[in-house]
C-alpha cells in the first residue's frame, strides 16, 4: 500500500486548519540571519525547511521558560491565593527532529515521578508531534552513537520523509497521530504509489560505549577522579547547554512583582550557576564550575537512564554548537568509554 | 487542575525568639477542614512562603504527635527569612509540603536514644525528640548531646531547661571553647568531643544527629569509635530546594533525590553517596 502523502503545499491548508479548530501551530523559522528557532507560526510561508536542528528544542511548547503558577494579592482585606488553571489549546508542532521527539519522553519522566506535574502532562496531551527525518546534519549531530536513529518514530506522533520532490510521506506512530491524520483527511491524501524519500542522514559515529560510561559513573570513587577537574576545566559557568538542551529540567521558581500583588513563576534554571545549590549557611555543595559540569555529565549518563529509565542524552548536538568555549561533551563520553 | 507549587495559607499563632536571628513560628492552616486533615511524619519538610518574596525549605520542628498546628525554626539569612522574621503574630503566610520521608521511630521500640545536635541543627532532632517524649514509655535510656558555637546561639532554651530538669532525659549541652559565658554551667568543647566523653553505650541504642557537615562528619567517627553501627545512626541531609517534589534538580548528591528519597538516612546510606555534599 502506497504511503499517505503530505504535500509541502497544502501546509497552507493545514496551518489553517490547525488555527480554525483553536489550535497553534510551531514550526522551525528563520528568525534571524542563520539562526533557526521553533515559534508559533500563523502562515506556512513562514515554515524553513533547510535547518538541521532549531537553536532551541521545542520543550518551551510543553515547558515554557517562564510561566505563572500561582498568583497572591495582599491588601487589607487579607491574603488570597489563586492556583493557575490550565486549559492548553492543541499545539501542533511541525518539523520536530526525532532526537528532540525522543527527548519528550525524558521530560515526561521528570515531571511524572510519583508527584504530577500538570503543567508539564497538560501541555504535552494537548501536543501533536510531527517529526519530519533528518536528511541533513552537521558533525555536532550524534544521535546514532546514543542510540537513536535519524528517522526514528520513538515520541512522535507522526513522522514524516521528505521526497525528491519536496513533499513528505507519512506515517502514523501514534493513535493520537492517526486521529490528527482523520482530522485533517484533506492535506493527508493517498496517492497510486509513494514517491521517492530522501536519503535519510548518517551523522558521525561516535567512539561512546553509553553503558561503560554508565557502569564509570555507578562508581562512587569516580566522582573524585582528576577527570573532571582536567576536562571541564574551561567551563566559564554560561549555562547555554542547559538552556539549549532538549532534555534539561532544572528550573526556580521565584515571586515577581509587587508586594500587593505577585506571580508565582515557574522559570528556567541552570546547574552551571554557581548559586544554584548555594545554601542559605554559605556552604554550596558545588562550589566549583568542575563539580557542575559534572552534575550535568552525571545527570545525562547516569539519573536519567538510572532513575528514570530514559534518556539523558539525546545526541542533537546543541551543547556541541552553542558552548563558547568548545567544550564538547562527546569528548568527554569518548574519554570515559576508552578509560 | 491539581497544583504542585499551589502553598497553602497558614497563620501565624505564636513566634519565639529563640537565638539571635533564630524564630520559632507555630502555624495554623487556614482551612477549617485543612487543619483538622493534615498530617505528617516527624522528619518531613515544607515550603514555606512569604507570599510575594518566595520560598524558602525548613523541617517541620513540631512532632507528628502534636495535631493541630505546625512548627517551624528558622535563621534569618535572605530575602524570604528576613521577611518571615519581620512578620507577627495573626500574620498570613504560606505553606507547601509534608515532603520527603520520615524516621522510622515506629522501628525504635524498646531502644536507647541519643540524640546529637548543633547549632541550628536541633530543630529536626526537636521533632525526634518530642515525637519520643510523648511516648516515653516505648524507649529506654534519652541522652541528648546539643552544642553551639556560644551561649547565645543555643536555640529551644525553655525546652533545654526542660529537659534539663526532667529526670528520664540525660541532656549534655555545651559550647564550642571561647563561646561560654561566666554564669555557663555546661561543658564546653566541640560536639563530637563531647559525644565521647559522654560516651552514651552502643548496644541496643539508636542515634539521630543532625548539624553542620563538619559537625556530623566527626561526630560519625565518634559514634564509630564508641561502638555504633551505621545502621543504627539517623541523620537528615539539607540541601537547596526550590520545589520539594523532585522536579527542580537542585538537591541532588550524586543521583539521589533528598527531597524525595530523603532528607532522613542511615550513615550506612550516607556513606554509599557520591561525595556531592
Amino acid at each position: 500500500m502506497a504511503k499517505k502523502i503530505l504535500k509541502r503545499s497544502d501546509l497552507t491548508k493545514l496551518v489553517a486548519s490547525v488555527g480554525k479548530a483553536g489550535g497553534a501551530f510551531v514550526a522551525p523559522k528563520a528568525v534571524a540571519n542563520g539562526l533557526v528557532e521553533y515559534v508559533f507560526i500563523k502562515k506556512a510561508d513562514e515554515i524553513e525547511f533547510d535547518y538541521i536542528v532549531p537553536g532551541k528544542s521545542f520543550k518551551e511548547a510543553n515547558f515554557p521558560q517562564t510561566e505563572v503558577v500561582a498568583r497572591f494579592k495582599n491588601d487589607p482585606e487579607g491574603v488570597t491565593v489563586e492556583g493557575v488553571e490550565l486549559n492548553p489549546p492543541r499545539v501542533v508542532i511541525f518539523g520536530a527532529r526525532p532526537c528532540d521527539a525522543k527527548s519528550s519522553e525524558s521530560l515526561n519522566s521528570v515531571f511524572t515521578w510519583d508527584f504530577i506535574d500538570e503543567f508539564y502532562t497538560k501541555r504535552e496531551d494537548a501536543m501533536v508531534t510531527i517529526t519530519v527525518a533528518c536528511t541533513t546534519g552537521d558533525n555536532a549531530c550524534f544521535c546514532t552513537s546514543v542510540g537513536i536513529k535519524p528517522d526514528d518514530t520513538d515520541g512522535s506522533d507522526l513522522l514524516l520523509r521528505e521526497t525528491e520532490g519536496g513533499d513528505f510521506t507519512v506515517e502514523a506512530v501514534t493513535d493520537k497521530g492517526k486521529a490528527f491524520i482523520k482530522e485533517e483527511k484533506a492535506v493527508f491524501t493517498e496517492g497510486k504509489a509513494t514517491p521517492k524519500e530522501r536519503t535519510i542522514f548518517e551523522p558521525r559515529k561516535l567512539d561512546v560505549d553509553l553503558e561503560k560510561i554508565g557502569e564509570y559513573l555507578k562508581d562512587t570513587d569516580h566522582y573524585e577522579g582528576d577527570l573532571w577537574a582536567d576536562m571541564a576545566r574551561k567551563c566559564i559557568g554560561c549555562g547555554s547547554c542547559t538552556y539549549a538542551c532538549p532534555t534539561c529540567h532544572c528550573f526556580d521558581i521565584t515571586d515577581e512583582g509587587g508586594f500587593s500583588e505577585t506571580e508565582r513563576r515557574k522559570n528556567w534554571d541552570s546547574c552551571q550557576f554557581d548559586f544554584f545549590t548555594l545554601h542559605a549557611s554559605g556552604h554550596n555543595p558545588r562550589d566549583r564550575q568542575y563539580k557542575r559540569w559534572r552534575n550535568r555529565f552525571m545527570c545525562k549518563f547516569n539519573i536519567y537512564p538510572g532513575k528514570f529509565k530514559t534518556k539523558g542524552c539525546v545526541g542533537c548536538g546543541r551543547c556541541v554548537r552553542v558552548c563558547p568555549v568548545r567544550l564538547d561533551i562527546t569528548e568527554v563520553m569518548e574519554e570515559i568509554s576508552g578509560a | 487542575m491539581k497544583n504542585l507549587y499551589l502553598p497553602e495559607l497558614v497563620t501565624i499563632e505564636d513566634i519565639t525568639n529563640e537565638a539571635p536571628d533564630v524564630v520559632t513560628f507555630r502555624l495554623v492552616f487556614k482551612d477549617e477542614a485543612l487543619k483538622e486533615s493534615f498530617e505528617f511524619k516527624t522528619g518531613q519538610f515544607g515550603l514555606y512562603s512569604a507570599l510575594g518574596l518566595g520560598e524558602s525549605t525548613f523541617c517541620i520542628a513540631s512532632p507528628d504527635t502534636r495535631k493541630g498546628y505546625i512548627e517551624c525554626t528558622f535563621r534569618k539569612s535572605g530575602r524570604v527569612t528576613g521577611a518571615l522574621a519581620a512578620m507577627s503574630v495573626g500574620d498570613t503566610m504560606g505553606f507547601r509540603g509534608p515532603y520527603g520521608n520520615a524516621f522510622p521511630i515506629e522501628d525504635w521500640k524498646g531502644k536507647n536514644l541519643v540524640f546529637i545536635a548543633g547549632g541550628i541543627g536541633l530543630p529536626p532532632v526537636r521533632s525526634v525528640i518530642w515525637s519520643c517524649l510523648d511516648k516515653r514509655e516505648d524507649f529506654g535510656d534519652i541522652t541528648i548531646v546539643y552544642g553551639s558555637r556560644a551561649v547565645a546561639d543555643l536555640v529551644y532554651k525553655e525546652e533545654l531547661a526542660h529537659w534539663e530538669e526532667r529526670d528520664d532525659i540525660n541532656l549534655v549541652q555545651t559550647v564550642d571553647p571561647g563561646g561560654e559565658t561566666p554564669e555557663w554551667k555546661g561543658k564546653v568543647g566541640f560536639v563530637p568531643t563531647i559525644v565521647k566523653e559522654t560516651a552514651p553505650k552502643a548496644d541496643n541504642t539508636i542515634a539521630v544527629i543532625c548539624g553542620p557537615p563538619i559537625m556530623i562528619k566527626f561526630t560519625l567517627s565518634a559514634l564509630e569509635e564508641l561502638g555504633f553501627s551505621d545502621e543504627a545512626v539517623y541523620t537528615t541531609l539539607e540541601n537547596k530546594m526550590k520545589c520539594g517534589v523532585g522536579k527542580c534538580g537542585r538537591c541532588n548528591v550524586g543521583d539521589i533525590y533528598v527531597c524525595k528519597e530523603g532528607p532522613v538516612y542511615t550513615a550506612a546510606e550516607v556513606k554509599l553517596m557520591y561525595n556531592d555534599f
